[in-house]
C-alpha cells in the first residue's frame, strides 16, 4: 500500500531574517492551506496512506477540516517537544515504517534535520519560507501529484529523484551534523537567535550546491560556478578582506560585496579544516555548532546525501508514460 | 552579535539579580509580609535582560502585571521596589501602587500595568513623543500572550505601524493566560505571525536564551531608532511559578514544568559563561552572595521603613 | 471683544495654544483635511502641519492611550473623539491608566492631555451619538471634568486645560457649536471650579450646565414676568465643582433647582443636591428640585427626543414648586 508522509514545522518562516533582512512573515494558515492542496493531490495520485508529524498547532488537522478524502491519515505517535527534535524523530519513524515518500513544508533548516531521519526515503521539500535553497517554490497540488507517484511506485526512484551530497562538520573525528546547502564559519561564540546576518563574522562558506538563481550564502559560489546538488564536489571559499569581490544576494532583499581570499573545489571524502576556533558553523542558515577552543574540526563533502524528488523529471516522466492521459493523439 | 565580557557579565548579574528578588519575594509573601498579589517573573528572566540589554535611560518601557523582572533590568533600585511590595512610605510609590504599579519615569519605566493589554497604546505613546521631540529614544512595549489578544494591542500595533513609531513589541509568551493555554486562546501558533497583518518585521526567538533574545532585540530596537519603525519580537518562554504566588497550577503537567526547567535561562548562561572561562564557581559565589546581601538589605530597608501616614491617602490624585 | 460662535472659539483656542507651545498635538479622528466633525479643528492642519495635527485611524483606544503615553513622556496632546458615547471603546485608557496613574505611581507622573467629546441630544443622532455622560467622569479620581456653555467660556477654559497637568475630560454639547457670542482676544484663561452667575437673581437658584444654562436662561426670562427673580449659576467645571460659588447663591434664594441634560438617576445633579443638602440645608425654604431627562437611551423619533430633553417648561414647573 502506497503510504506518504508529511513533515510541516509550524515554526518555519518566523526566525529572525524577518527583522535584519526582508523576509516575509510565512503564516500557518497558508501552510494549512498548501497541506491541504498536497493532500488532494496525493490522492489523485493513488495514495492511500498518509502518516504526518503531530504538531502543537495541528496544521495537517486543521487542513482536513475541509477536506473529504478516504485516504486513511494518522498522527505519527510519539512525544513531541515542539522543537527541531520533531521533524528528526517524525522522518526516523516514517523511514522505519517505509514511507514512499516524506514531503515537507519548512525551509532549509527543516530539510536539513529531516534528512538526518529520513534515511533513504525520499523527500519532496516543499519551500515556506524566502530564504531557502533545498526546498522547492512549487504548488501543493504538483507537489503531492509527483510525491504520490514516486511513493505508489508508478515512476520508479531511479527516474524520478536524485541522491543530494552533504556536508558533514567533523569535530574531534566525531561526525558531528550534516548540512544540505551551506555551512559557513562565524567569528561567534554563541547559537543565539541562530540566523548569520553579519557578513564580517564569517570566515568560511563551505557549499554543497551553488547557483547564480539562488539566495542565501550559497549565492557567493553561484556567482562564481554552478554546481548541482547530486555533483559530487564542493566550493570553498575563505573571506577576508582586500581580496576580489562578489556581490551576491546574501538574504531576502540584501545584496553584499563580500572580499573572497581563496576559493577552491573539494572533491567527496576529501576534508578541510576550519581556520578558526572558537567559532560556531552555521548550517544552512541556522548556527548550530558550536566549536570551542582549541578543538580540531573540519569539513567533508558526501556524496550520500538525501534523496530528493526532481518534480520536473517525475512529471515528465508521468507524460512519457501518459499516466495522466488515455491514448490521445495530438494532431 | 559581540558582546564584551562586561555585557556578557552584567546580563548573568540581572538574570541572577531578578530570580534572587523574586524568589525572595515567594518567601515574603508566604510569610504574610507582602499583602495582595504578587505575579513573579521566575524563569523568564531572559527576556526582560536580554531586551534591556540595548536600551538607555532615555529609552521607555511598558510593563505588565508581571514586571518585576522588567524594572530590574531596566535599572530599577531593588530598595524601593521592596519598599513598595511592603506598602511602605518609602517605596517607588510611596506605598500607594503596589506590585502591580511600580513606576520610575526617571528610567523610562513607565509602570509595570494590573491591566492586561493597558500598556500597548501607552508604549506607542512614548514613542510618539520620542519620534515628535527627535530625542532618539525608543519605547519597548512588554506584553504577555494573554494581551496579544486584547484589541488595545492590535490597535497600538496599527497606529505604530501607520506613523512608523520607534516602539518595539517584544512578546512575552509564556502559553497561559492565568490558566487559559494559548492552545485555546489563539488561532495561530505564533503570535509573530500577526505582525504580518501590520506589516511589521515579527519573529520567534527562544525567549530562554538571553543571547538570542539580546541579539533580536538589538536589531529591532536599532531598526526603531534608525526611523524604519516598529517590530513584533516573540519570546516563547515559561513562568516556573503559578500566574500569582498561591496558584496551584492544576490547569499545566508537573511534566511540562519539569522540561521547561531543564531550558532554565541561567544555567544555560552559566555553563557558556563558564565554558568561555568568564565564569569560575569562585565568581558565581562571590556574585550570588553580593546579590543575596542586597537582597537582605533591601528586606531591611523595607521592613524598617514606615507605612504612609493615612493622612496622605488622598494626596497625589491631582497635579 | 469679536464675535464668535462656539466652535470657532474653540478653533481659535487651540490656535492661541498651538502657536505658544510646540509641545501641543492634536489628534483624532477626522480633526485634520476634514476639519473635526463639527468644524473645531479646521484651518489647523494648513497652519500647524501633519506632525501635530494628526488624522487618526477610528481607533478610540489608541488615541487616548497613545495620548497618556506621549503626555507621560513629555508632550501635551489635544484629542477629540467625536462623540463621548464613543469612550465606552476606550475607556480603560481614560479610567485606569490616564486617571490612575499619577496616584499609583505615587504623585511622580505628570499626564497633560485633554480629551475632547461632543455631547448631547437635539439632533437626532439617536442613543448612541447623544448621550451626556458627565456624572461618570465625574465618579473618576483623577480627571478634571469641563462642561463650557458659552463660546468665550469655551475658549478660556480649554486654554486652561491644555495648560492643566492633569488629565482633562472637556465636554461640549453639540446644541452649542453655532452659538454666537463676543469673546475674548488672544491668550486668556478661566481657572477651574469656578461658577459663572449667567442670571443674577433673588428668590430661587438654577444651577445648569451646557445647553442647559440656556434652557434655564430663557425659563428665567418668563419666570421674570410672572414675578419670580431666578439666579441662573452655570459651574463650567464639574471637577473640580465650585461648591462655594453654588452654596452663595443658595444662601442668598434658599431655593435651588437644578438642571442638566443627562439622565436624572445618578447624574451630576445627585451630587450637587447632596452637596448643599450636607451643607447648607438649614438655608433652604423647599426641597432641592431637579430637572433632568428621564431614565433611557436618547430616542430618535424628534417627538420622543424632544420629551427626552428638559425643557424651559419644566424647569418653570419645578421653580414654581419650591417658590410655593
Amino acid at each position: 500500500m502506497s503510504s506518504v508522509g508529511i513533515i510541516a514545522n509550524p515554526a518555519s518562516g518566523t526566525d529572525i531574517r524577518r527583522l535584519v533582512a526582508y523576509g516575509s512573515v510565512f503564516n500557518n494558515q497558508e501552510k494549512v492551506r498548501i497541506v491541504r492542496r498536497i493532500l488532494l493531490g496525493l490522492e489523485a495520485a493513488g495514495v492511500q496512506q498518509i502518516s504526518y508529524m503531530p504538531d502543537y498547532y495541528g496544521i495537517v488537522e486543521r487542513a482536513l477540516d475541509a477536506l473529504k478524502t478516504s485516504m486513511n491519515i494518522l498522527p505519527l505517535v510519539f512525544n513531541a517537544k515542539a522543537d527541531q527534535r520533531d521533524s528528526m524523530r517524525a522522518a526516523e519513524i516514517l523511514a522505519q515504517n517505509g514511507a514512499g515518500c516524506i514531503i515537507t513544508l519548512g525551509g532549509d533548516g527543516t530539510n536539513r534535520v529531516v534528512a538526518k531521519g529520513a534515511c533513504n526515503t525520499p523527500i519532496l521539500p516543499v519551500s515556506t519560507g524566502t530564504n531557502n535553497v533545498f526546498p522547492y517554490m512549487i504548488e501543493g497540488t504538483i507537489a503531492g501529484l509527483a510525491a504520490g507517484l514516486i511513493a505508489a511506485g508508478k515512476v520508479p526512484q531511479k527516474e524520478g529523484t536524485f541522491t543530494s551530497t552533504q556536508l558533514e562538520v567533523i569535530v574531534e573525528q566525531q561526525l558531528t551534523d550534516v548540512a544540505i546547502v551551506d555551512a559557513v564559519v562565524c567569528d561567534d561564540i554563541f547559537i543565539g537567535s541562530r540566523a548569520v546576518w553579519k557578513m564580517d563574522k564569517i570566515k568560511q562558506v563551505f557549499l554543497n550546491r551553488s547557483s547564480p538563481a539562488s539566495i542565501g550564502f550559497s549565492s557567493i559560489g553561484g556567482m562564481l560556478r554552478s554546481i548541482a546538488p547530486h555533483e559530487p564536489f564542493s566550493m570553498v571559499l575563505e573571506l577576508g578582506q582586500n581580496g576580489p569581490t562578489v556581490t551576491a544576494p546574501i538574504a531576502p532583499g540584501v545584496v553584499e560585496t563580500v572580499s573572497v581570499k581563496n576559493v577552491r573545489m573539494m572533491a567527496s571524502g576529501e576534508e578541510v579544516a576550519l581556520t578558526h576556533s572558537p567559532c560556531v558553523v552555521a548550517l544552512d542558515g541556522e548556527r548550530e555548532v558550536e566549536i570551542k577552543r582549541g578543538q580540531q574540526a573540519t569539513i567533508r563533502l558526501s556524496t550520500d546525501g538525501p534523496l530528493v524528488v526532481d518534480v520536473e523529471q517525475t512529471m515528465a516522466y508521468a507524460m512519457q508514460k501518459r499516466i495522466f492521459a488515455s491514448d490521445v493523439n495530438i494532431n | 552579535m559581540d558582546l564584551t565580557n562586561e555585557q556578557l557579565l552584567d546580563m548573568y548579574v540581572t538574570m541572577n539579580k531578578i530570580r534572587t528578588f523574586e524568589n525572595r519575594v515567594a518567601e515574603l509573601f508566604a510569610d504574610g509580609k507582602i499583602p495582595g498579589f504578587v505575579h513573579l517573573y521566575v524563569g523568564e528572566e531572559a527576556v526582560a535582560t536580554g531586551v534591556c540589554a540595548s536600551l538607555t535611560d532615555q529609552d521607555y518601557i511598558t510593563s505588565t502585571h508581571r514586571g518585576h523582572g522588567h524594572l530590574i533590568a531596566k535599572g530599577g533600585d531593588i530598595k524601593l521596589m521592596m519598599a513598595e511590595l511592603f506598602g511602605k512610605k518609602t517605596g517607588y510609590c510611596k506605598g500607594k501602587g503596589g506590585s502591580m504599579h511600580i513606576a520610575d519615569l526617571n528610567l523610562g519605566i513607565m509602570g509595570a500595568n494590573g491591566i492586561v493589554g493597558g500598556g500597548p497604546p501607552l508604549a506607542s505613546g512614548a514613542a510618539l513623543a520620542c519620534q515628535y521631540l527627535g530625542n532618539d529614544g525608543v519605547a519597548v512595549c512588554f506584553f504577555g500572550d494573554g494581551a496579544s489578544n486584547q484589541g488595545t494591542t492590535h490597535e497600538a500595533m496599527n497606529l505604530a505601524t501607520c506613523w512608523k513609531l520607534p516602539v518595539v513589541f517584544v512578546n512575552e509568551n509564556n502559553m497561559y493566560g492565568i490558566s487559559s493555554c494559548t492552545l485555546n486562546s489563539m488561532c495561530v501558533p505564533n503570535i509573530a505571525d500577526r505582525a504580518a497583518a501590520y506589516d511589521m518585521p515579527g519573529v520567534v526567538v527562544d525567549g530562554n536564551d538571553v543571547i538570542a533574545v539580546c541579539e533580536a532585540a538589538a536589531e529591532g530596537i536599532s531598526r526603531a531608532r534608525q526611523g524604519k519603525g516598529p517590530s513584533l519580537i516573540e519570546c516563547k518562554t515559561y513562568r516556573h511559578r503559578g500566574h500569582f504566588e498561591g496558584d496551584p497550577c492544576a490547569y499545566r503537567e508537573d511534566s511540562e514544568l519539569e522540561e521547561w526547567k531543564e531550558k532554565d535561562p541561567i544555567p544555560r548562561l552559566e555553563q557558556k559563561l563558564m565554558e568561555i572561562e568568564l565564569l569560575t564557581d569562585a565568581k558565581i559565589n562571590e556574585i550570588k552572595s553580593g546579590l543575596q546581601k542586597d537582597m537582605a538589605d533591601a528586606e531591611q530597608f523595607a521592613e524598617e521603613s514606615p507605612f504612609p501616614d493615612v493622612s496622605e491617602l488622598t494626596e497625589d490624585v491631582y497635579t | 471683544m469679536p464675535n464668535m460662535n462656539f466652535a470657532q472659539a474653540l478653533n481659535d483656542a487651540h490656535k492661541v495654544e498651538m502657536e505658544r507651545d510646540a509641545n501641543i498635538y492634536v489628534a483624532g479622528e477626522d480633526v485634520g483635511v476634514y476639519g473635526g466633525i463639527f468644524g473645531v479643528t479646521a484651518g489647523l492642519l494648513d497652519q500647524f502641519g501633519d506632525k501635530r495635527v494628526k488624522d487618526t485611524p477610528i481607533t478610540e483606544s489608541a488615541i487616548v492611550g497613545t495620548a497618556v503615553g506621549a503626555a507621560t513622556a513629555g508632550l501635551r496632546p489635544v484629542i477629540e473623539l467625536m462623540f463621548v458615547d464613543f469612550i465606552g471603546v476606550a475607556l480603560d485608557q481614560l479610567y485606569n491608566q490616564a486617571a490612575k496613574m499619577k496616584y499609583m505611581f505615587g504623585g511622580k507622573a505628570k499626564i497633560p492631555m485633554v480629551l475632547r467629546m461632543t455631547c448631547g441630544a437635539g439632533i437626532g443622532a439617536a442613543a448612541q451619538h447623544s448621550q451626556c455622560l458627565e456624572a461618570m467622569f465625574m465618579h473618576l479620581p483623577g480627571l478634571k471634568v469641563v462642561m463650557p456653555s458659552t463660546p468665550n467660556d469655551a475658549k478660556g477654559l480649554l486654554i486652561e486645560a491644555i495648560r492643566d497637568d492633569n488629565p482633562v475630560v472637556f465636554l461640549e454639547h453639540k446644541m452649542l457649536y453655532a452659538l454666537e457670542g463676543e469673546v475674548a482676544e488672544g491668550d486668556f484663561t478661566i481657572p477651574f471650579g469656578q461658577a459663572d452667575i449667567k442670571r443674577e437673581g433673588q428668590d430661587v437658584t438654577i444651577v445648569a450646565t451646557a445647553n442647559m444654562v440656556h434652557t434655564a436662561l430663557s425659563a428665567a426670562e418668563k419666570l421674570a414676568a410672572d414675578g419670580i427673580s431666578a439666579e441662573v449659576v452655570d459651574p463650567r467645571t464639574l471637577y473640580p465643582l465650585d461648591e462655594e460659588g453654588i452654596i452663595q447663591s443658595v444662601k442668598k434664594t434658599h431655593r435651588l433647582v437644578i438642571v442638566h441634560e443627562e439622565v436624572k438617576f445618578a447624574g451630576s445633579g445627585a451630587e450637587i443636591a447632596a452637596i448643599v443638602a450636607e451643607k447648607a440645608f438649614d438655608y433652604l425654604d423647599a426641597p432641592i428640585l431637579r430637572v433632568a431627562a428621564p431614565f433611557c437611551p436618547v430616542p430618535f423619533s424628534q417627538p420622543l427626543e424632544q420629551a427626552f430633553i428638559p425643557s424651559e417648561e419644566e424647569i418653570i414647573d419645578a421653580v414654581k414648586k419650591v417658590m410655593e
